[in-house]
């Protein structure tokens, strides 16, 4: 993926097609992790965390306030990832522009399927990847790659010298 | 609520009592706490973009978060730092609400 540059306040990106389409499976993923939202799943809790680590009635409330909105949120950003990498009309490469506020849908996209992969690839808290070969290459490398996307995009939209 | 100017007949319980009050209201914490998995740039963008934070600032408590394990990014009324630690939890951030040490 090219993070190809400014768009207003916003952004332009380049998939080839293979991209687009590994982008639109993980961003169906991520929509599935939410809507099955499975207390059983440790990823929901990163994406989800508690908020009253202390105080389990507090938590209890909060989750019971904040959940449903932070779920459809999450969920509304993963679907239009997921749509806007659509290739199923044989391009070969995607063209997206993007304004702030999708822009804005896209960061917490990337943020949300990381801290996901993040999960599966068992990441440490130094920022290194326990040792376990079940552990999937494939997962590892969507990891890296969701960072790296998500870090270009930054450069554009925040960059330093600014 | 009494307004300043109409508090015509100011007795010293009631001024001890505000201060109580609003001590309290004051008394609570949005906490973002370090994970291994979103990047310095990002963290510090949601600061300065939600909270309106220069960037200074934003980075401060960026590396405050990323060297010491946490940091406190407001402190207020429990309804708004739970509004805050709600949002936080939007952008993907490990966030806590808690009450300030007095």
């Amino acid at each position: 993926m090219i993070v190809a540059g400014r768009s207003g306040e916003g952004v332009r990106l380049v998939l080839e097609a293979e991209e687009a389409m590994l982008l639109s499976e993980l961003a169906d993923q991520v929509d599935s992790v939410l809507l099955l939202g499975s207390g059983d799943d440790p990823a929901i809790d990163r994406l989800l965390p508690n908020a009253y680590p202390d105080d389990v009635e507090a938590a209890d409330e909060f989750e019971r306030y904040t959940r449903g909105s932070l779920v459809d949120g999450k969920r509304q950003a993963a679907q239009s990832v997921r749509d806007a990498t659509d290739v199923s009309d044989g391009r070969d490469l995607v063209e997206i522009e993007l304004d702030e506020s999708q822009a804005w849908g896209w960061l917490t996209f990337l943020t949300d399927l990381r801290l996901i992969l993040a999960e599966r690839v068992g990441v440490t808290d130094d920022g290194g990847y326990t040792e376990d070969e079940e552990r999937d290459d494939y997962l590892r490398a969507a990891y890296e790659w969701a960072g790296f996307v998500q870090g270009s995009m930054l450069e554009i939209l925040d960059p330093m010298d600014a | 609520m009494t307004g300043i100017l109409e508090a015509t007949d100011v007795d010293l319980d009631v001024d001890l009592d505000r201060a109580t009050r609003e001590g309290v209201a004051r008394s609570w914490r949005a906490i973002v706490w370090d994970d291994p998995v979103n990047l310095m740039s990002y963290v510090s963008y949601v600061f300065r973009s939600y909270f309106g934070y220069s960037r200074e600032e934003a980075e401060r408590l960026m590396l405050l978060v990323h060297t010491t394990g946490k940091a406190v990014v407001a402190t207020g009324h429990r309804e708004a730092m739970e509004r805050h630690v709600q949002a936080m939890h939007g952008y993907g951030l490990q966030a806590t609400v808690a009450r300030a040490e007095s």
